[in-house]
């Protein structure tokens, strides 16, 4: 069917997926993309983020010379990583612990559906041309963390695909970095699939230090048994245009979901943190915190929803969206969401933007602290929350060197 | 120590000081008195360099240095030290965090090195005895929950800690009952010596049986329009400041 949006023609630059396991999904997807344009600002979910700019960018050939040898840019030295450089998988050569596979998505039999209905989820499994398949078998516990680096470094573009899958009992923790540094522009859209069976304990952290050419876009879709454990920590260093979905599907009973963020926003950088918590069953708790701390003519989107469905009973929701505006011209879109249809629950959301407090700041000062000191001390405190609940050591590290980079502060928590 | 010349103030346009004069010498304490209204918050606000006042007409100078020259911290590095009236909870940072930072800073500005983590603890634990303050409270938040006099008694070990050379004491009393004033006037007596010097503002007679102070002055509309000594103080707590008013206004 010929189609003349511009959508569609975005969609015809790149070349139809040749994962297996995407096919099924694939009419659902063509069908989406047929119906459907560029989400305008009038669509709630885009309200905040123009498109424009991305439909029309011209993106160059994406077939160039990756070069392989250069791995450096992981955050945890002694991790097992692997490289998806300019949408190319490079595996890890050392040997893995007992239970633990990594492969290309291309060897996945399945991957879920997902039940994300945009543009670009559409697009994702209509184009997806690599990604990894990881999985850790029930009852093992894999020590060194996961560490799955994205980087784009030419003027790519195009779409990545990966699936974790969490077997009963067991644990893992996983980085996800992202890093580009290049001067063309470039976009990249990568899906993360997270099965966590029963039991299982899963961590993820991560970490975006994209480049103010690249248009960064990542989904992560997660589903939660019974008696599980997931925490994920989004932190945001650096970004042109970053768009993060994170949608958590809680299906089994005395489940637990920690979801935090932190977003370290300059120049006129653009980012939007779209949550969804689907508490489906009763007897589960989830926790969510999100803090910005915004400089310049930066913009910040979140927008969490939290729905507490009529079987679930017992449940515990906690969102809370907090900003520090550290400029005249920064702007915060905050858009807290509770949808609950049980009826014995505890659940509570909540937003503040607001600059420092000047009392604060002027008892700092009047103890002899300088501004700069004063400031420090309040917005390190303010972060402190979101900081504590980094588990994996270097990626605190790297958080705190971009800081110190940044506003030339020395952090050591 | 301090020298203040016809000092001017406003905030909003509103002149509050009009042409204030005191000098304080090193080894005194001085009580400034005065109803409410007549200025005395404002000058110590004025004296700790908050930003909202403006300063229109006099000089401060603070043992060779002129004062309203200098950036709020500068003042402090210089040996100011102001214990709040309300002191700010500041949440999520810890007082020994704080009080680190501040005494490093001030001993980086004179030129001295940065103190250890060892001899900053062993600081904590013996000036935090000066006013009872359990040492528990030096890990919590800055203010974050503690009681009125909790707060009080953590701004006059703050005092212990930075060691100034002029304290300024604005309504310590305030909200105090008589054990913890007792304890509040116990480390300011202790803190006193020949090189260091205190002004205390008050609007109540009582704090100073505790406080003995050398010097009485009373504020009244901006100015300093009777100074005494400590009976001065036991006069206006018998008259009333109405006696004041009439007596200047006669």
């Amino acid at each position: 069917m010929e189609n003349s949006n511009k959508l569609s023609q975005f969609s015809q630059r790149f070349a139809p997926t040749e994962i297996e396991a995407l096919l099924p999904m694939g009419d659902g997807a063509r069908a989406f993309i047929a119906e459907n344009d560029f989400p305008t600002t009038k669509v709630e979910r885009f309200k905040y983020t123009r498109l424009t700019k991305l439909a029309n960018a011209v993106f160059e050939a994406q077939k160039q010379e990756v070069n392989l040898e250069k791995r450096h840019e992981q955050i945890c030295p002694d991790s097992i990583a692997i490289y998806v450089v300019d949408g190319k998988v490079i595996l890890p050569e050392m040997s893995l612990p007992n239970g633990l596979s990594i492969d290309f998505i291309s060897s996945a039999q399945n991957v879920p559906q997902s039940s994300i209905k945009d543009v670009f989820a559409a697009l994702n499994t209509l184009h997806a041309h690599s990604g990894v398949n990881i999985k850790v078998a029930n009852n093992c516990i894999i020590e060194p963390v996961i560490e799955l680096v994205h980087v784009v470094n030419s003027s790519y573009a195009g779409f990545t695909r990966n699936h974790l899958s969490v077997g009963e009992n067991a644990q893992a923790k996983f980085v996800l970095t992202y890093v580009s540094k290049h001067s063309n522009t470039g976009f990249s859209h990568v899906h993360t699939s997270i099965e966590v069976a029963k039991h299982a304990h899963v961590q993820v952290e991560k970490v975006q230090m994209e480049s103010a050419e690249n248009f960064s876009f990542s989904d992560e879709e997660v589903w939660q048994d019974a008696d599980s454990v997931f925490q994920i920590n989004t932190l945001t260093l650096d970004g042109h245009l970053v768009r993060n979905d994170l949608h958590i599907q809680v299906l089994g009973e005395h489940a637990e979901t920690h979801l935090n963020g932190l977003y370290m926003l300059n120049g006129q950088q653009h980012v939007a943190n779209y949550t969804t918590v689907d508490h489906q069953v009763a007897n589960c708790q989830s926790n969510e915190l999100y803090k910005g701390i915004m400089d310049d003519k930066s913009v910040s989107v979140f927008n969490g929803k939290v729905f507490v469905r009529q079987d679930a009973q017992k449940t515990n929701a906690f969102q809370s969206n907090a900003n520090v505006l550290i400029s005249e011209d920064a702007s915060v879109n905050s858009k807290p969401e509770l949808e609950i249809y049980a009826d014995d629950v505890k659940c509570s959301h909540g937003s503040t933007t607001g600059q420092l407090d000047d009392e604060a700041l002027f008892y700092l000062r009047a103890r002899g602290i300088s501004e700069k000191g004063a400031t420090q001390l309040l917005l390190t405190a303010f972060m402190s929350d979101v900081l504590e609940k980094i588990s994996v050591p270097a990626v605190k590290e790297k958080v705190f060197e971009v800081i110190n980079e940044r506003f030339n502060w020395d952090l050591s928590l | 120590m301090i020298k203040i010349e016809n000092l001017h103030a406003s905030i909003n346009g509103k002149e509050i000081l009009k042409g204030l004069n005191l000098v304080v010498n090193a080894g005194e304490v001085h009580a400034i008195m005065g109803p409410n209204g007549a200025g005395k918050s404002t000058l110590a606000s004025v004296l700790a360099g908050r930003e909202d006042y403006e300063v229109t007409a006099g000089s401060v100078d603070f043992d060779g240095t002129d004062l309203l020259e200098l950036s709020t911290e500068d003042r402090a590095r210089e040996g100011l030290f102001l214990a709040f009236q309300y002191p700010v909870e500041i949440p999520g940072v810890s007082n020994v965090n704080f009080l680190r930072t501040a005494l490093n800073e001030i001993r980086e500005y004179r030129g001295q090195e940065s103190i250890s983590a060892k001899d900053f603890m062993s600081m904590v634990r013996e000036k935090s005895a000066i006013v009872e303050l359990d040492s528990k409270l030096a890990s919590r938040a800055v203010n974050e929950g503690f009681s009125g006099g909790e707060k009080k008694r953590n701004e006059i070990f703050q005092m212990a800690m930075l060691e100034p050379k002029l304290a300024v004491l604005d309504e310590t009393d305030s909200g105090l009952d008589i054990d913890a004033l007792r304890i509040v006037a116990n480390g300011v007596n202790t803190l006193k010596s020949d090189k260091n010097a205190t002004i205390v503002i008050t609007h109540y007679q009582r704090l100073l049986d505790y406080i003995v102070p050398d010097f009485v002055h009373v504020l009244y509309n901006g100015r300093i329009v009777m100074t005494g000594t400590k009976d001065l103080a036991l006069e206006l707590e018998e008259k009333g400041y109405d006696w004041i008013k009439d007596s200047i206004e006669a």
